[in-house]
């Protein structure tokens, strides 16, 4: 008993650093935000110190509820990608045998060692007027003059689900690679056709990888406005960009934490829905 | 052996760290482009005759001279030139945004620093704080100089506590090999033959008082019916949009990727530099404009060397340097004939320049401002559609 309560209190002492790590940088901000967000811009610059339901109030003009619902209609277009290409790429990366697997690992994790505002800077190389692509489609007879690809919606949802796409590929790939292989081949010795031992054995056994995958794409998505600012030339109003214009341009901190608040309400309530729908418990990687 | 190695290069970090930490606590020591480095090449760029007399080429140290400003403002032959005619020494303290250079003059209470220069919004605040001292206009000889366009603005309508020290002002610019028509002012931009082939800045001051100057408004309308109808006045643009952005959009239209752009007079600037065949318009429905101007805070520990700084930058020659290299305006008018013919087209305001055609881009109350940053989203909303 002694000897169980020492341990006990040594480990608390050993993982004191997060609990307070967490508080001061985590809760803290958190708080802070909360708070802000009932107060009220003063004329020149900074806030005053007083109670303002008004900010929450703003968010629902029709103009900031667009731009909630903008924010959601790309976060899901990104996710309906990135499910399309990652998931069965992860599937079958974990079925390559394992130096190859490896290999393909490898080859997925050396993007990483870059700046993911660097990559996307290299589809603008890509997509820019008279860029790669234009002059390879010029050269292939397939376009006549430049697509001017850069700045349009398009470019915006392919530099998504290029920076998240990882993110399904692994929790996929983790998932699949845990797959116990025999019950298919049992599965299709009973007489199972092949579409039908993925559907019943391989799909549903994939599930909490695949679903952490969508939820690994779908949060950021909501919040990643850089891609939006960098490929579709600030067109596409999101929440983030909103929040950072009324940081820096407005100077309406409260707004700004009101926005921030609400994103992050919204966020929350669609993983609370999503794990009631889908009664996932258990997420790959994700408590 | 591995272990040590760990140690030490934990404890470079952390060392790291902490003399980061230090530094910041002393904000008048932060930098000093006028000590080291220019000590430096003081000697291959400037021959002393430029700047000092021959017959005093050293004079005594008269202390330190605290400038607080962004940085690169002033080029470093000016700065050595200054210290080398008048004996101070610079301290040249940076800040990167107005708000931050506010507040660190409040915690200082008005002192030490000798001389700002900040943006002309952010004054006016300074200005009703008690921060700003009155300029003792006896000690500047060159006061004259200033051009009187750029006197008597919101920010201090009387002239007692600024001078002005460069201009943004709001300019188009097109490239008229790929704009088949003469661009004369903002109502040409919602012409259809610029479709998709605009970009302008994300400052929606700036835009959105385009819609309003087109409607024959005031940029600085307190007016909510006034700004709304801009506001749908501005969205019916939004097919000419290509893009929104704050940096380097002198790159986009230097690469074809628009054919005209509303954008910032530095970057209206390089772009000249680059293609001098661009076409750079003074829009007919008016010109509006910033200053940027500098002010001795009201405990200045040294207002004597802020005001020998004013009169070294209001000289013709010493101007013409700073706004060459600053690639602002210039709001110096005897150094306009001196900046050289390459700059001084989109330098300076042409001669027979209406000023009465001219507004600041002033403060404007909490409501209007509300209103121009919720059009302003609705606007980009609509550019993406």
């Amino acid at each position: 008993m002694k000897v169980k309560n020492r341990a006990a209190k040594s480990s608390l002492l050993m993982a004191m650093p997060m609990y307070v790590f967490t508080i001061l940088f985590t809760f803290g901000p958190l708080i802070y935000m909360f708070a802000l967000s009932f107060m009220r811009r003063q004329a020149t610059w900074g806030v005053i110190n007083e109670f303002y339901a008004g900010n929450y109030l703003r968010i629902l003009e029709p103009v900031f509820s667009g731009v909630f619902a903008e924010s959601f209609k790309l976060a899901l277009i990104t996710t309906f990608f990135v499910t399309l290409f990652g998931y069965p790429f992860g599937y079958f990366m974990a079925k390559l045998p394992p130096k190859h697997k490896n290999r393909a690992m490898l080859l997925m994790i050396v993007p990483f060692w870059t700046n993911s505002l660097m990559r996307l800077y290299g589809w603008i190389i890509i997509f820019r007027s008279n860029g790669i692509l234009d002059s390879v489609l010029i050269a292939l007879h397939l376009s006549e003059k430049p697509l001017r690809l850069l700045y349009t919606y398009p470019a915006v949802v392919v530099g998504m689900v290029y920076v998240l796409l990882p993110f399904m590929i692994y929790s996929v790939y983790s998932s699949a690679e845990k797959l116990d292989w025999s019950l298919v081949e049992a599965a299709r010795d009973l007489g199972a056709s092949k579409t039908y031992a993925f559907l019943t054995i391989s799909l549903r056994l994939t599930m909490p990888g695949l679903l952490s995958g969508i939820i690994l794409t779908f949060i950021p998505s909501m919040g990643l406005y850089f891609i939006a600012d960098i490929l579709g030339g600030n067109k596409v109003a999101l929440v983030g960009s909103i929040i950072q214009e009324q940081l820096l341009r407005a100077r309406d901190w409260p707004f700004a934490a009101a926005l921030s608040v609400a994103l992050m309400a919204a966020t929350s309530l669609t993983l609370y829905l999503y794990r009631r729908i889908t009664r996932s418990e258990d997420l790959e990687g994700l408590v | 052996m591995k272990k040590l190695v760990y140690v030490l290069l934990s404890l470079v970090l952390v060392t790291g760290l902490f003399a980061g930490c230090g530094n910041a606590q002393n904000p008048a020591q932060e930098v000093a482009p006028g000590g080291e480095a220019a000590q430096e090449d003081a000697g291959e760029e400037n021959s002393p005759a430029d700047s000092a007399p021959a017959e005093n080429p050293a004079p005594e140290n008269k202390g330190t001279f605290t400038l607080f400003t962004w940085e690169g403002m002033f080029p470093q032959e000016v700065l050595d030139g200054f210290e080398q005619a008048t004996g101070y020494k610079i301290n040249y303290s940076v800040f990167d945004t107005d708000e931050t250079m506010l507040t660190k003059l409040e915690v200082a209470k008005g002192g030490d620093y000798d001389l700002v220069i900040a943006d002309d919004y952010i004054i006016e605040t300074a200005i009703a704080q008690n921060l700003v001292q009155k300029i003792d206009k006896s000690k500047i000889a060159n006061y004259a100089n200033i051009n009187s366009a750029f006197q008597g603005q919101f920010y201090d309508p009387t002239d007692e506590y600024t001078v002005p020290y460069g201009s943004g002002v709001q300019t188009i610019v097109y490239d008229p090999e790929r704009v088949d028509f003469e661009i004369t002012g903002y109502s040409d931009l919602w012409d259809e033959r610029l479709a998709d082939n605009i970009g302008i800045i994300a400052n929606y001051r700036v835009i959105n008082g385009m819609a309003l100057k087109t409607l024959g408004r005031s940029y600085n309308t307190n007016d909510l019916a006034e700004i709304r109808e801009a506001g749908d006045k501005l969205i019916t643009i939004a097919p000419n949009i290509r893009l929104i952005k704050d940096d380097s959009l002198e790159a986009e239209l230097l690469t074809g990727e628009i054919a005209a752009g509303v954008m910032y007079t530095s970057q209206v600037t390089m772009a000249k530099l680059e293609n001098p065949n661009l076409k750079v318009v003074f829009p007919k429905e008016g010109i509006g404009f910033g200053i940027m101007a500098g002010f001795i805070p009201s405990n200045a520990p040294n207002s004597d060397a802020a005001h020998a700084f004013l009169n070294y930058i209001l000289d013709a020659q010493n101007g013409a340097k700073c706004f060459e290299n600053l690639g602002y305006y210039s709001t110096n008018a005897a150094a306009d004939e001196l900046i050289n013919p390459d700059y001084k087209e989109f330098l300076t305001l042409p001669e027979d320049f209406e000023q009465d055609n001219m507004e600041m881009i002033g403060n404007i109350s909490d409501e209007a401002n509300e209103l121009h940053s919720t059009i302003w989203v609705e606007f980009t909303a609509a550019c993406g559609q």
